[in-house]
This record gives structure tokens, C-alpha cells and sequence, in this order.
């Protein structure tokens, strides 16, 4: 086993297999588990009210996960500071992308096991409606970089700040307007200023590809600029990941 | 019924077949292919066949079409937003004895009684020329149902909940 896949595990392991990864994955499970059964009792549903549960689905498993992302990111590098174990992972025989490269597939594994999880409450909840294999697609396609972009700008932060409480507080901040336009809808951003932040905001992006696939039943191809504009973020965050993680004890 | 009643009805029936004299026609028809009992998340499809009945072309037509909800206590007409795609359609001209037929898909989003109707106003003409209505039932169809959502919602909490309490027996052990 080569050291990337070694730290990968290792820092997967530690989230998803400890306390506190139980605690996360619970948490997750709740809120879901919470939405679905709200929407139980709901009798005067109409069809499109189903796609748009799976809309909301997609959105709130997209936030979460980017909240785990973000958190674990922080974690992975100013966390790792703070309790004194990053200089000596540092000093291993093994190169700062190497280790950076372990730490991002920590996160990977994390969303991905989040994702795994999601699967049965789009299932439960959108296999008598529209689009639902459509919107898992779509969320794997633009939920993913999405959310791994914030692990890497959660990392970036940690490298860079000088506490990880700074690092959270900067990234919960960044994620909280990210994640707007699933709170204020696509009406309210038709103004000059919100069509010019949903064109560089990657949490727009997914999240108008999630409406176009999802409610309008478009073609996920069809949404290349919503892939390009989620792409784009995520490299621009592995980018300043790296590039902090290289400047770390200088 | 008096005089008045009766004259007044002549009255709009001379003004009604005045409007729809004025040359043009809606036809409206369902499509042959329609499920006999629809419900919600199967797709109609109507058929319109606008004439052109005068001597002269008509310019500047626009045809639309509307969906009106009919059930009791919930009478409204309905935005076709999610319903259809292809709302209206327009032609520069129809010269006279020319036909325009059109398609109308329509996506079964909710249940209920519905009149569909076809309106057209071209752009020198007189008045609305409607097509006669097209009534249809869409039944109910379940859409988030109880039986699939309860074991996932309620299992899978569960499951993660023992494996926590497992995992801290296992700790403490």
C-alpha cells in the first residue's frame, strides 16, 4: 500500500470510524430522516412537488457535505498543527503531495460514504416521482466537486490562518454564501449582482444543474457550464490547497 | 324569460358568431394516443387545427393554450409552467383556406378535473377566437409514500445508532 492510500485510509478512518464520525453520519441521517418524514404526512403533494423534494434533497445532502468537507479540511492541517502531529507527519520520508494528496482522499472517502448514505432517502422519497436516477447522477456529477472543493479550501484556510478556529470560522462564513441561492431562490437572484455571483458560484452552479435535471428534466450534458463553473472550483481550491500546504513551517 | 333576457342573448350570440366570423377557427381535439384514465406523471397531447375561413390573410396570429382547474373548491386557472413547455405558437400569416395544426404535450402534474381551451388573436382582428373545450380527469397517484420512506427514514438512524453503541461497548470493553 503506497503512503497516499496509507494517510487516506488513516484520516478516513479516523473520521468515519470514530465517535465522531458516527456522530456525523447520525447527524446526517437524522436531517434526512427528519425531511422525509415531514413529507409523509404531506397529502396534497403534487407530482412536481416530488421532483422538487428531490431537489431539496440533493441541495440540503450538497450543504452538509460541504460542511463535512469543510470541517474535516480545517482539520486535516490546522487541527493536525494544534495537537502537534502535523510537524512530525511533515518530517516522515514522504513528499508534502504525498501527504497533502492522503488528506484529500480522507475527505473523498468521507463524501462519498455521505453520499452512499443519501442514496436510500432519494430512492425513498423520489422513486414515484421524476428524474430520480437523473438527480443521483447529477449530484454525484456537480455535488461532488462542489463539496471536495471545500474540503481543499478547508485545508488552504487551516494552512494558512494561524488557529483552525480562524480557518472555521473563514470557511463556514465562505460556505454560508455559497449555499445562499438554496435559500433565496432562483427569483431573487435575477438582479445584475445575483446572476454575476450565481455565474462564479459553484454552489449555483450545482444547484441550478439540480433544478434544470431534476425539476425541468434537461439532459445532464446539457449542463456543461454549470460543470465548468463547478470544475473550475475545484481546481482554483486543490490549487490554493497545495500551494498552502507547501508553505506550511517554512 | 322575458323579452330583454332573450334579445340580450341574440345580442351575444350575433357579437359571439361576429368574432368567430371574423374568418378564423380553433379546432380542438385530444390526441388518439391519450390514456383513457390519466394520472398524474402521464403525458396528453392535443391537437389544434386553426383555419383561415375569409378571403383575406390573416396576419400576426398567436395561439395559445389554457388549462383551467375545475373541481370544486378548487377553481383557478393554472400556470402551465410545469405542465408544458409549449405554451403558444405564432405565424407571420395563414392565407385563406390555409390550416395551422399544432401539437399540444401537456405533463399530468397534479390531480384534479381540467378543461384545457386553445385562444387565438392575430393581429388585426376583431376578437379572442377560442376552441371549444377539452375536459379531462387526472387521478391521484402516490407520491411520497409511507411504506418506502419509513423504513429508510427510521432504519437507517437505527443502524447507525447501534453501530455507535456497538463501537463503545467494544471501547469500554
Amino acid at each position: 500500500m503506497n503512503a497516499t492510500s496509507l494517510i487516506a485510509r488513516k484520516e478516513a478512518g479516523e473520521l468515519l470510524l470514530s465517535q465522531r464520525g458516527f456522530a456525523w453520519l447520525m447527524a446526517l441521517a437524522a436531517a434526512l430522516s427528519a425531511f422525509g418524514l415531514l413529507l409523509v404526512s404531506n397529502t396534497e403533494l403534487s407530482l412536481l412537488d416530488n421532483a422538487q423534494v428531490v431537489y431539496a434533497m440533493v441541495g440540503i445532502v450538497t450543504a452538509l457535505g460541504g460542511l463535512l468537507a469543510l470541517v474535516v479540511g480545517v482539520d486535516a492541517v490546522a487541527g493536525e498543527r494544534e495537537r502537534g502531529s502535523l510537524i512530525p507527519l511533515l518530517l516522515t520520508p514522504v513528499s508534502r503531495d504525498t501527504i497533502l494528496a492522503g488528506k484529500l482522499g480522507g475527505v473523498a472517502i468521507a463524501w462519498a460514504v455521505m453520499y452512499a448514505l443519501a442514496l436510500p432517502y432519494l430512492w425513498a422519497v423520489g422513486s414515484t416521482g421524476q428524474n430520480l436516477w437523473q438527480g443521483m447522477v447529477v449530484l454525484g456529477l456537480l455535488g461532488s466537486p462542489v463539496v471536495l472543493g471545500f474540503g481543499f479550501l478547508g485545508m488552504a484556510l487551516g494552512a494558512r490562518l494561524t488557529s483552525a478556529r480562524a480557518g472555521l470560522l473563514m470557511g463556514l462564513v465562505t460556505l454560508m454564501l455559497s449555499a445562499s441561492p438554496l435559500l433565496i431562490g432562483p427569483s431573487l437572484r435575477q438582479s445584475t449582482i445575483g446572476r454575476g455571483f450565481d455565474a462564479v458560484n459553484p454552489f449555483s452552479a450545482a444547484v441550478n444543474a439540480f433544478d434544470a435535471v431534476i425539476i425541468d428534466s434537461q439532459t445532464i450534458l446539457g449542463q456543461w457550464s454549470h460543470i465548468a463553473v463547478a470544475a473550475i472550483w475545484l481546481f482554483l481550491t486543490l490549487w490554493l490547497a497545495r500551494s498552502g500546504f507547501r508553505r506550511i513551517a517554512r | 324569460m322575458n323579452l330583454a333576457t332573450i334579445l340580450l342573448a341574440v345580442g351575444f350570440l350575433l357579437s359571439a358568431s361576429v368574432a368567430s366570423a371574423g374568418s378564423l377557427s380553433v379546432d380542438l381535439r385530444a390526441g388518439s394516443g391519450n390514456p383513457s384514465a390519466p394520472q398524474m406523471g402521464d403525458n396528453l397531447s392535443f391537437h389544434t387545427v386553426i383555419r383561415n375561413d375569409g378571403n383575406a390573410p390573416i396576419d400576426g396570429l398567436i395561439a395559445w393554450i389554457s388549462l383551467v382547474q375545475i373541481d370544486k373548491g378548487k377553481e383557478q386557472p393554472l400556470d402551465l409552467e410545469d405542465w408544458s413547455a409549449h405554451k403558444a405558437v405564432t405565424e407571420a400569416s395563414i392565407a385563406p383556406g390555409q390550416t395551422l395544426e399544432t401539437d399540444w404535450p401537456i405533463r399530468l402534474i397534479q390531480a384534479g378535473e381540467y378543461r384545457v381551451v386553445v385562444s387565438a388573436v392575430s393581429r388585426h382582428g376583431a376578437g379572442l377566437v377560442a376552441s371549444p373545450f377539452a375536459d379531462f380527469t387526472v387521478r391521484q397517484k402516490p407520491v411520497v409514500e409511507s411504506l418506502r420512506v419509513l423504513p429508510v427514514a427510521l432504519g437507517l438512524p437505527l443502524m447507525i445508532g447501534g453501530a455507535i453503541l456497538w463501537r463503545r461497548r467494544r471501547l469500554y470493553r
